[in-house]
């Protein structure tokens, strides 16, 4: 456990990659905006870093590249996935032409009647 | 039709709708939990409209039926990712038992076959050994000793990893039997809907066949066709029909050469079927890829180390001044006959340490030539281009290799299924979860992770570069 007042250098980019990669199967948004606001502040304290940290955080980065292929794999995976639900939402709302629309209530007569 | 028995028309027809939209609703409660089943929604239809004293008027609605609130789509690419999960979930058990083999049992001090390294480095030591005291009786042992350890790691992991091909074998006939309950159970189903509800969702019906696909899917890699009358027919992925409206084709495993082969209707499907996907797909790639892949690189260290040790062997002289022939061969290893079985059946053939050729011909039983000769084959392209032990080593990085590839693999199809299922449970499943809501959820996690992705992959680039340069400076 950390002393009050001290703090770590970076944090641990392996496990950083695997929560990313478990939020997103979770569909955790919150957990994944605030993974996204500590890279932003990972990412700006990079350069300002000294060699030694440096050095860690390659070394870090270099046991962190198997998960990270398993999390472009996952996010890959919910791009495909966003792409049917954004479909099925088109193909509820009557936008796309597959099929006969679902008999659910009726349209107003002016719209049905195109005398409108 | 008179003013008030109209007006009492629209309202008794008004309450007849909502009490059997309640029904509908408390159907769906009372089946909140249970698996598998699908909301459903009201259907109203709009009555015709009555006309007095020449003007219309509507008449109210009447509710004509339920409507399962289900999306096919949806459920498809569920499935879909449901199938290629379960394959390399299957595939990932199997090769995990393949890897643990060449895993080296640092803290036992029995032989197992993740010593074959260190036993090939320990047999060419050996030999090293020899080559400064060619006459020592307890270093010709020590040789014979090494030899035996070596056939009998490789010996030994053959012989697993025949007895996993076997398991995995029994367990694909195992899985042809749950295929084919399933598949008469939605060729039954089939029947049923396309009878008693041809034109309309025909909901529980639809719910059970559409619980007994999500269960084919984990089993095996289908693809759905929907057929007249809400019917379906189901193939396997590269085609073969399993199932045509009211019928279900079997699935039978059978033996051929010895190794566990499918069948539909005489036809061999076994190789289309280990790429299609399920439970099924996994356990067939593990059989019919990983293990033979794993069963040749044995069987050709074994092949190749017993040829090259026995040849030159018999090109030397032992101690007692013999030299070995055609008709009565110096064999240190039984000889192979042909690479195919060579693992399985590796031993040392030579009982007699004496019989070591460590000299080259004519030069006396004291000389050292040959032995020096027998030490330099570590360091000799002698299996498929590579030293031995670099084969060796290479063989297990792959191995290795191969099980992280398939594990990333069955992280982010899982993963995948996870989400759909989160999604199908907000669409079809009976709770509170608004849809829309799902979706936004979806879509804000996506964008929250691309961003957590682009900035995790800059600062690991320049974490690298960064490295590299410290290393470098």
């Amino acid at each position: 456990m950390l002393e009050c007042g001290a703090r770590r250098e970076h944090p641990d980019l392996k496990q950083l990659v695997i929560e990313a990669s478990r939020a997103l199967a979770q569909l955790d948004a919150s957990r994944l905006e605030e993974l996204a606001l500590s890279c932003q502040a990972l990412n700006q304290t990079l350069g300002a870093s000294g060699a030694e940290s440096r050095s860690g955080l390659a070394i870090q980065a270099r046991k962190a590249r198997g998960d990270m292929a398993v999390f472009a794999r996952i996010l890959e995976a919910t791009r495909c996935n966003l792409g049917v639900i954004n479909r099925l939402r088109e193909l509820r709302a009557g936008r796309l032409e597959y099929g006969e629309r679902p008999a659910h209530g009726w349209a107003p007569a002016e719209i049905r009647h195109g005398d409108n | 039709m008179g003013t008030i028995s109209s007006a009492f028309g629209l309202i008794s027809g008004a309450l007849d709708a909502d009490q059997s939209a309640l029904s509908i609703v408390a159907n769906n409660v009372a089946n909140a939990n249970t698996p598998g089943y699908t909301e459903e929604t009201p259907n109203w239809q709009e009555n015709s409209p009555v006309t007095i004293g020449g003007v219309s008027y509507g008449s109210g609605v009447t509710e004509t039926g339920a409507t399962s609130v289900r999306d096919r789509v949806l459920e498809g690419r569920l499935d879909q990712q449901q199938q290629l999960a379960s394959a390399s979930s299957a595939r990932l058990t199997a090769l995990n038992g393949v890897q643990a083999l060449f895993t080296p049992d640092s803290g036992s001090s029995t032989a197992t076959a993740g010593d074959i390294g260190s036993d090939i480095t320990s047999l060419f030591s050996s030999f090293s050994s020899l080559e400064a005291d060619p006459t020592n009786i307890s270093l010709r042992e020590e040789v014979l000793s090494s030899a035996k350890t070596l056939a009998g790691d490789v010996s030994n992991a053959a012989a697993s990893l025949d007895s996993q091909g076997s398991a995995l074998g029994q367990q694909a006939s195992g899985v042809t039997g749950q295929v084919n309950s399933l598949t008469t159970a939605i060729a039954q189903l089939n029947q049923q809907i396309e009878t008693t509800s041809p034109n309309t969702d025909a909901g529980t019906l639809e719910d059970r066949r559409q619980e007994d696909l999500s269960q084919l899917s984990q089993l095996i890699g289908i693809n759905q066709v929907t057929t007249e009358n809400n019917g379906l027919s189901l193939t396997t992925t590269s085609g073969q029909l399993l199932v045509s409206g009211g019928s279900s084709f079997e699935l039978t495993s059978g033996s051929v050469g010895g190794a566990t082969h499918l069948f539909v209707g005489g036809t061999d499907i076994t190789f289309q079927l280990a790429s299609g996907g399920g439970q099924l797909g996994g356990t067939l790639t593990a059989l019919n890829q990983d293990i033979p892949t794993a069963l040749n690189a044995l069987n050709q260290l074994a092949y190749n180390l017993s040829t090259s040790v026995n040849a030159l062997n018999n090109a030397g002289t032992d101690l007692n001044g013999d030299t070995g022939t055609v008709t009565v061969p110096l064999n240190i290893f039984s000889q192979p006959t042909a690479l195919a079985g060579s693992a399985a059946s590796m031993s040392v053939a030579m009982t007699d340490p004496s019989q070591i050729a460590t000299a080259a011909l004519g030069l006396g039983t004291g000389n050292n030539s040959n032995a020096n000769a027998m030490a330099n084959l570590s360091n000799q392209s002698i299996v498929n281009g590579q030293t031995p032990i670099d084969y060796y080593s290479n063989f297990v990085s792959s191995l290795g290799a191969t099980v992280s590839g398939v594990q990333a693999e069955n992280t982010a199809e899982n993963a995948s299924v996870t989400q759909l299922q989160a999604q199908n449970n907000a669409l079809s499943g009976v709770n509170l979860n608004d849809e829309a809501a799902a979706m936004s959820k979806m879509e804000n996690s996506y964008q929250a992770a691309s961003q957590v992705f682009t900035m995790l992959n800059t600062i690991m680039a320049a974490a690298l570069n960064l490295g590299d340069q410290t290393t470098v400076s």
